[in-house]
């Protein structure tokens, strides 16, 4: 070590160098723009991709997508969905999800469901503020689920489409009117999307 | 001293603190000096004990003479539900381990599959693992940047730290929807690919960045509260860290040169990159410190030679037995529609058979011991996490140092419960 | 592997050698060459075998490469030769098995998300096991799902043609009710005819379709595989002892499945021959019950003329309270017990040791009494062994087999699959003995029709006719030479004419049955409730061992007799002890070793030798007021005894009637106390099976409400009575005990073989009772009315328990009818569902008659399971004066229009 250094050192012991060099940035901070925002009057700006709260989804002619295949269920790691499946009284033959629960207290928002979902029936939404004074409101039935769906229908099928989970193309638009489907007499036409 | 004589000085004092008069108790005298060890609980209510944490310290005064860390208070048996689900499953739940690094989980969980799978991940999912794990270290230096200087009592890194790890949270939650619990590393790939836009914000950030990396040193690079609190404390030489098994910093701060990244070739991307391991000399806190600012540096020069370098490609295997197939050919194809139901009922097939994978995580190494005896759900799982291992040198390395020290040295190891307890 | 056996087990075939894989291979002659290569260990897919059938070879899947031929050949229906050199594995055969897969799958349609059987799908497997991933759209069939059927949806879209249905219908069930028919160039399953299916509805075809398209309509679309929590148990419904597993989501049954099913069809051919795993349709589609709504959810006492709800422990306290009561008061005889035997063999040990040891009396009874028994009593006389004595391997390799007054396709389903086996691979002989034109008779080579009730009279023209024909084995009956002319001075008072009037059998046939019993080389008997349930049934279950003795059949390996039960438990209702002649065991119950075993076992005196009365007893005692407690487990005499046995009379009297039951059934309704039971679905336990298998029992489900296993309550009710050896934890407790009382009577399933030993019988006390057993039997005057009305089981239904299940109700509703002859019919002026007039000497009911092919003229049916309208009160009741049996289940009958 040099005297040089050595003197400097000792001089900037002897002046708290350090410190001057430290409250010179945080005097620089001063001067900034605030990077906090207030939360419930200032909201954030939620990416498409987000993974928020659950919604089921229907097809554009108001039918709902899901068929009640349960796949969901068993792709769910916290098992936080419950599937109770159903042949549909007004459409004989055909399977429908009768009720449909998530327990959204369990739910860890991995998106499994969405992926596992053969129909696109589910879709995650940027809704993330459902906190509430009553637990028992966190288990989402189906009514809940569809409203959530409804109420969010541009943000889920944006989360959808991030995803890669379906396109905005007219093919999509089409062929899922027909899929699945039962046969009920020997004269249905065949389906849109196989003709 | 060695035990039966400490227990052989406990009994003998109490003869003679404790000499009452059966007949007449009133007559008891108190010592006026009791010279034996305190017994003091630390935690896990103790605010710097990150998350529940309890630590019993015998102390001679204000030295500490043995501590036992009693973890388990973050138990969640996280290794036993792995037993409960696909392999596909598990991944969210490997997002819970370090909570504050779940990407790297992630990484390390998929990795350890696709070897016992013998998947090859295409050569884009590579680089983007590499991005994306990078970004996840420098995340976890500067949380424990800021935590650590937090528990030594200089608050300031902590909110500049803080700042930036906000920026590469939201980066996350633009990636795959979430900023912590992400879940994005899929086996054989990963979930989604860089944007545009995402690719432009990661740039920009990594302009930025570098220069922020000063302004945290400008803090406690000279800082001599921070440098007294660390320099020389927590000492443990090369021999005894490599016996205890550390890895990661704590490791590479004693003077190892030894990185996952690096040694037998590496994996990854990370043989495609020039990157330097921080090496330090003396063991101590302030080397490990020293070390994590220094791989900041490293990781930021590690992901822009991935962006330069990464070429268009698939993000996923194609391995129709492990892999799920495209979403639009579930929709109308039946080959594509029984590969989703039975990958997501039942999972594959794991061929019977052991395996290892460690995976430098960014607290050291990180490693998935996986026992399959076929079938789509693991027999055993075995998690090989650094912060458990590291707590296990906790007694060697606090000896002798003060109380106060004690937040310094578990600070030190980067230590996150729930990786610790599962 | 499923080598297939020669026609005659006796005979072997031939060795040969071939090379599979560069391995040689010792193969038996003239067998499949897939069976060959599944011996070796190596499974090749295939998705239309199973071992229980023969190759049918639609598949194209079990492909493999023989030395010498182009192309791969199916192994399934290649026989095996000797110096075939064969490979099994190969890219070639991965590929042509990859594109035997995509051709079953380019017609397959998109329905996996709705499928009942997705996740359980052979052509899922295979599609992923051979990474079929380049397919294009799928083209669909669109047939219209054929929802016809009461029990089963065909969707023929879903179907590979593999043919497995149809096999089993035809090869196993001999039923043949499925067809392939082309239509709209499609090939597809329908029933027979293409009409709806009418069959037996064993659901065998349901559990083989390797893909969704044949499907359960009680669960259709309510599950995934996935979600069912599956439970291995033992069904319920009759003696069989059929493992099932019932399978459950949260606390519902969704279906029940059998281990037969196209994921086990590897196997040994031979190993059918103890059975081929499946169920029938009480055990596969009769499971409703379990979970039904009209299940009792919390105990009731009576408060005046209701029945109040109450709570558990104020219910036990009153019930034990009032039990000391009044064994306090009256002592310990005014108490009395029955159970049923459906109950687990650790209830039934409890409830006697309630009785024996907590009460301290011997009166008590099982439902084993209404028939078993005889049976029992018969051959422990006889024989010296408690139950029947052939397994199912002995019954289904037999030459000749004689079915004796059982409709067993009917009442035993699955037995009788060992029968129809027997006659279809083993060529067997079969002699049915009936009065009704059963489905078994229209199999076997020997039907016999005889007139209702002459099924003894017929046994004993057989006899006649050995000794008459001179078939008698003369070094077997030789060494008891005293006792073969006992038998032939007994039988020289009976006439052949006076069978052949009685039976309305010819003389011919008579002596043809004789020659073809006694000739074969393994002969059996199967008796059932048309002998052991009808008056004399002791005597005539005696007078078929005479005819396997004379006939030199006693003893001898693969001859035997065996009976069937209606209930599940009735043997180890036996075995167990329920009975006031038996302690556990089927020791004696007056014997002194086993007396001081069992006192000493519970620490009590046992009650007084020869203090015991059965189940007619027990109600007449009741009746005149010597009983004021009857403590009643599953037992519902009003519903099931006539009017004129005054049941509602004796019941009335008591000052005490506790019902632990499952449903509020007759009896419940007019108790003091109702418990509310388990069904065996809620509870662990064993049961035995009737050819002596302890089976497992297990708990499937939570107990439904309130309601708690039977064994909990007795356990609650003895040690509150004060006996503490009746503290139990769970039912693994009683077991312990039962463990150390009676060693080895936990068998695994895998009873020993009985040996029998008529000799100390033959020796001693023989003559004594061989000539009352040849008297001339007295016809009962019919009072002028010429139809024989018999009661009998339907195959849909068991007892009163299938009531309840209401996918069995849908098959065979509850609107009882009478079932007639066309003729009678037409000679009466009666169409089907005219209502009908049928009187007795004990009165008269209406209800409407239906035509049945199977009732013989001059006769007519009806189901016991039903009381709507109670044409049980027609019948008179006679009682066994050995045994104690009652006999109730035929009378003399006038039908007229009404």
């Amino acid at each position: 070590m040099s005297v040089v250094t050595a003197a400097k050192k000792i001089w900037e012991a002897a002046l708290f160098a350090e410190i001057w060099s430290a409250m010179k940035v945080t005097f620089k901070h001063m001067l900034h723009k605030p990077i906090t925002f207030q939360y419930p009057r200032e909201q954030r700006t939620i990416p498409d991709a987000h993974r928020g709260a659950l919604g089921l989804l229907r097809y554009d002619d108001g039918k709902e997508r899901c068929v009640g295949c349960d796949l969901c269920e068993v792709a769910c790691p916290s098992h936080c969905i419950k599937v109770i499946s159903a042949e549909d009284k007004s459409l004989p033959l055909q399977r429908y999800a009768s009720e449909f629960y998530i327990d959204i207290t369990k739910c860890v928002f991995c998106g499994y469901c969405v992926e596992a979902c053969p129909v696109n029936a589910l879709a995650m939404t940027k809704m993330y503020e459902f906190s509430t004074h009553d637990k028992r409101t966190l288990l989402f039935d189906k009514q809940r689920l569809y409203e959530i769906g409804e109420k969010h229908l541009e943000d889920a099928k944006k989360y959808l489409y991030a995803h890669g989970q379906e396109k905005n193309d007219q093919m999509y638009h089409d062929y899922r009117y027909f899929f699945p489907q039962s046969v009920k007499q020997s004269t249905q036409p065949p389906p849109k999307h196989l003709t | 001293m060695n035990d039966t004589e400490k227990t052989y000085r406990f009994e003998d004092q109490r003869d003679t603190i404790y000499k009452v008069n059966p007949e007449h108790p009133e007559t008891a005298t108190l010592p006026l000096q009791r010279t034996e060890e305190l017994l003091l609980n630390m935690g896990p209510q103790h605010p710097s004990t990150h998350g529940v944490l309890k630590v019993i310290l015998e102390l001679e005064g204000e030295r500490l003479v043995k501590s036992t860390p009693v973890l388990g208070f973050l138990h969640r048996g996280v290794e036993k539900l792995a037993e409960d689900g696909t392999y596909h499953q598990f991944i969210p739940h490997t997002d819970r381990l370090d909570y504050v690094c779940a990407m790297y989980n992630n990484f390390a969980y998929c990795r350890a599959v696709e070897k016992l799978m013998n998947i090859t991940v295409p050569e884009r999912a590579e680089y983007l693992r590499t991005i994306v794990a990078e970004v996840q270290r420098i995340i976890g230096h500067q949380f424990w940047l800021g935590t650590q200087a937090l528990d030594i009592g200089a608050m300031t890194v902590f909110f500049y730290t803080f700042r930036d790890r906000e920026i590469l949270l939201d980066w996350f939650d633009e990636l795959c929807g979430a900023r912590l619990t992400t879940s994005w590393y899929r086996i054989g790939g990963v979930e989604r690919d860089l944007t545009p836009s995402l690719i432009s914000k990661l740039r920009a950030f990594l302009d930025y960045f570098p220069s922020k990396i000063d302004e945290y040193q400008v803090f406690l690079e000279k800082n001599r509260i921070w440098v007294a609190r660390t320099k020389g404390v927590a000492v443990i030489s090369a021999e005894d860290a490599l016996s205890f098994g550390l890895s990661g910093p704590t490791l590479r701060g004693s003077g190892v040169d030894y990185d996952m990244r690096k040694h037998n070739g590496g994996y990854a991307a990370y043989p495609h990159c020039d990157f330097n391991v921080p090496v330090g000399k003396n063991g101590d806190t302030y080397d490990r410190y020293w070390i994590r600012v220094m791989e900041l540096y490293e990781s930021v020069k590690i992901i822009k030679q991935c962006l330069d370098q990464m070429q268009d490609g698939p993000i996923m295997a194609d391995v129709p037995s492990v892999t799920l197939p495209p979403k639009d050919r579930v929709f109308t194809n039946l080959d594509s529609m029984i590969q989703q139901f039975k990958l997501f009922s039942q999972g594959f097939d794991a061929p019977p058979g052991e395996i290892y994978c460690g995976t430098e995580a960014h607290k050291g190494e990180l490693g998935f011991y996986i026992v399959s005896t076929g079938g789509g759900k693991p027999y055993r799982m075995k998690i090989r996490s650094p912060s458990f291992i590291h707590m296990g040198a906790f007694d060697h390395m606090s000896r002798g140092y003060m109380i106060a020290d004690a937040v310094t040295i578990f600070g030190t190891y980067d230590i996150v419960m729930g990786e610790c307890d599962r | 592997m499923g080598l297939k056996p020669a026609t005659n087990p006796d005979v072997e075939a031939a060795s040969i050698e071939l090379t599979i894989d560069g391995r040689t291979v010792t193969a038996k002659d003239g067998v499949s060459l897939y069976d060959v290569i599944s011996s070796t260990g190596k499974i090749i897919p295939a998705m239309c075998y199973h071992y229980t059938f023969d190759p049918f070879g639609s598949c194209g899947m079990c492909l493999v490469m023989q030395e010498g031929k182009k192309s791969p050949v199916r192994s399934c229906t290649a026989k095996a030769a000797a110096g075939m050199i064969v490979r099994t594995e190969g890219d070639d055969l991965f590929q042509a098995r990859k594109k035997a897969v995509e051709k079953h799958l380019s017609v397959h349609p998109l329905d996996c998300p709705v499928c009942d059987a997705d996740g359980h799908c052979e052509l899922q497997d295979m599609a992923f096991q051979h990474q079929v991933t380049t397919l294009a759209n799928a083209k669909q069939k669109l047939i219209p799902e054929d929802t016809r059927s009461l029990v089963l949806d065909f969707n023929m879209n879903r179907c590979i043609a593999c043919g497995e249905c149809i096999n089993i219908c035809k090869d196993v069930q001999m039923i043949d009710a499925l067809q392939f028919i082309k239509k709209g160039g499609f090939t597809q399953v329908v029933a027979k005819g293409d009409t709806q299916l009418a069959c037996e509805f064993c659901g065998d075809c349901l559990a083989v379709c390797p893909v969704g398209a044949i499907t359960n309509k009680f669960s259709k679309y309510l599950y995934k595989p996935w979600q069912l929590k599956k439970t291995t148990t033992t069904c319920n419904y009759c003696g069989d002892g059929c493992q099932m597993q019932v399978e459950t989501k949260d606390n519902e049954v969704v279906r029940v499945t059998s281990p037969l099913s196209w994921k086990n069809k590897w196997g040994d051919r031979s190993e059918t021959a103890q059975g081929h795993g499946g169920l029938c349709v009480r055990g596969r589609f009769g499971f409703q019950f379990i979970d039904s709504k009209a299940r009792l959810v919390q105990p009731l006492i009576r408060k005046g003329a209701k029945l109040a709800e109450s709570p558990w422990i104020e219910t036990i306290e009153t019930v034990v309270g009032r039990l000391a009561d009044i064994k306090a008061k009256y002592g310990s005889s005014a108490v009395a017990g029955l159970i049923t035997a459906r109950c687990s063999n650790e209830e039934l040990y409890l409830f006697q040791k309630l009785m024996r040891a907590a009460i301290g009396t011997n009166q008590l009874d099982s439902s084993a009494r209404y028939g078993h028994l005889n049976f029992v009593h018969a051959v422990q006389h006889a024989l010296g062994v408690g139950r029947m004595t052939n397994d199912s391997a002995d019954i289904t390799k037999a030459k000749a087999i004689l079915v004796v007054g059982s409709n067993v396709t009917e009442t035993n389903p699955v037995f009788s699959l060992r029968v129809k086996e027997a006659i279809r691979v083993y060529k067997s002989q079969v002699i049915v003995v009936d009065s009704a034109n059963t489905n078994l008779a229209k199999l076997a080579s020997h039907p016999v029709l005889v007139k209702p009730g002459t099924e003894g009279l017929f046994v004993k023209g057989l006899i006649k006719s050995v000794i008459e024909q001179d078939l008698i084995d003369t070094e077997v009956t030789g060494k008891h030479a005293q006792a073969l002319a006992a038998l032939k001075q007994a039988v020289a008072g009976l006439s052949l004419d006076t069978v052949v009037s009685a039976t309305g059998v010819s003389e011919d046939q008579i002596n043809e049955a004789a020659t073809v019993f006694a000739e074969a080389p393994r002969s059996v008997i199967i008796c059932g409730e048309g002998i052991v349930r009808r008056p004399n049934g002791y005597q005539h279950v005696l007078a078929l061992i005479d005819l396997l003795w004379v006939t030199g059949k006693l003893g001898k390996p693969g001859c035997g007799i065996n009976t069937v039960t209606e209930e599940a438990n009735e043997q180890g209702a036996v075995d167990m002890g329920t009975s006031p002649e038996f302690l556990p065991g089927q020791v004696a119950f007056d014997n002194d070793d086993a007396r001081t075993k069992f006192s000493k076992a519970w620490s009590t005196p046992l009650p007084n030798k020869g203090t015991g009365v059965g189940f007619m007893d027990i109600l007449k005692k009741c009746r005149n007021g010597e009983i004021k407690a009857l403590y009643l487990v599953g037992e519902n005499p009003l519903g099931t005894l006539p009017a004129s046995a005054e049941v509602k009379a004796a019941l009335e009297k008591l000052e005490l009637l506790i019902v632990q039951d499952p449903f509020m059934t007759e009896t419940a309704q007019i108790a003091h106390v109702v418990l509310p039971a388990c069904t065996f679905a809620e509870k662990d336990g064993t049961m035995t099976s009737q050819d002596g298998k302890v089976q497992r029992i297990r708990q499937t489900m939570d107990p439904i409400g309130e309601s708690l296993p039977d064994w909990q309550i007795l356990s609650a009710v003895g040690s509150g009575l004060g006996c503490v050896s009746m503290e139990y934890e769970s039912s693994h407790d009683i077991q312990r005990e039962i463990m150390k009382v009676l060693p080895g009577y936990y068998n695994l399933g895998q009873p020993k073989k009985v040996t029998v030993n008529p000799d100390r019988y033959l020796a001693n006390g023989y003559q004594a009772g061989v000539a009352a057993r040849y008297r001339a039997e007295q016809k009962a005057a019919d009072g002028g009315k010429r139809f024989s009305l018999t009661m009998g089981q339907l195959l849909y239904h068991s007892g009163k328990l299938s009531t309840q299940a209401s996918g069995l109700l849908l098959i065979a509703s509850s609107t009882g009818q009478l079932h007639m002859n066309q003729q009678d019919m037409e000679r009466v002026g009666l169409k089907d569902g005219d209502r009908v007039r049928v009187s007795s000497a004990k009165g008269s009911a209406v209800l409407s008659a239906k035509a049945d092919l199977s009732v013989l003229p001059d006769s007519c049916f009806y189901p016991e399971h039903f009381n709507n309208p109670p044409v049980k009160d027609l019948m008179a009741v006679e009682v066994d004066a050995v045994t104690g049996v009652p006999y109730f289940k035929q009378a003399a009958v006038s039908v007229e229009k009404a």
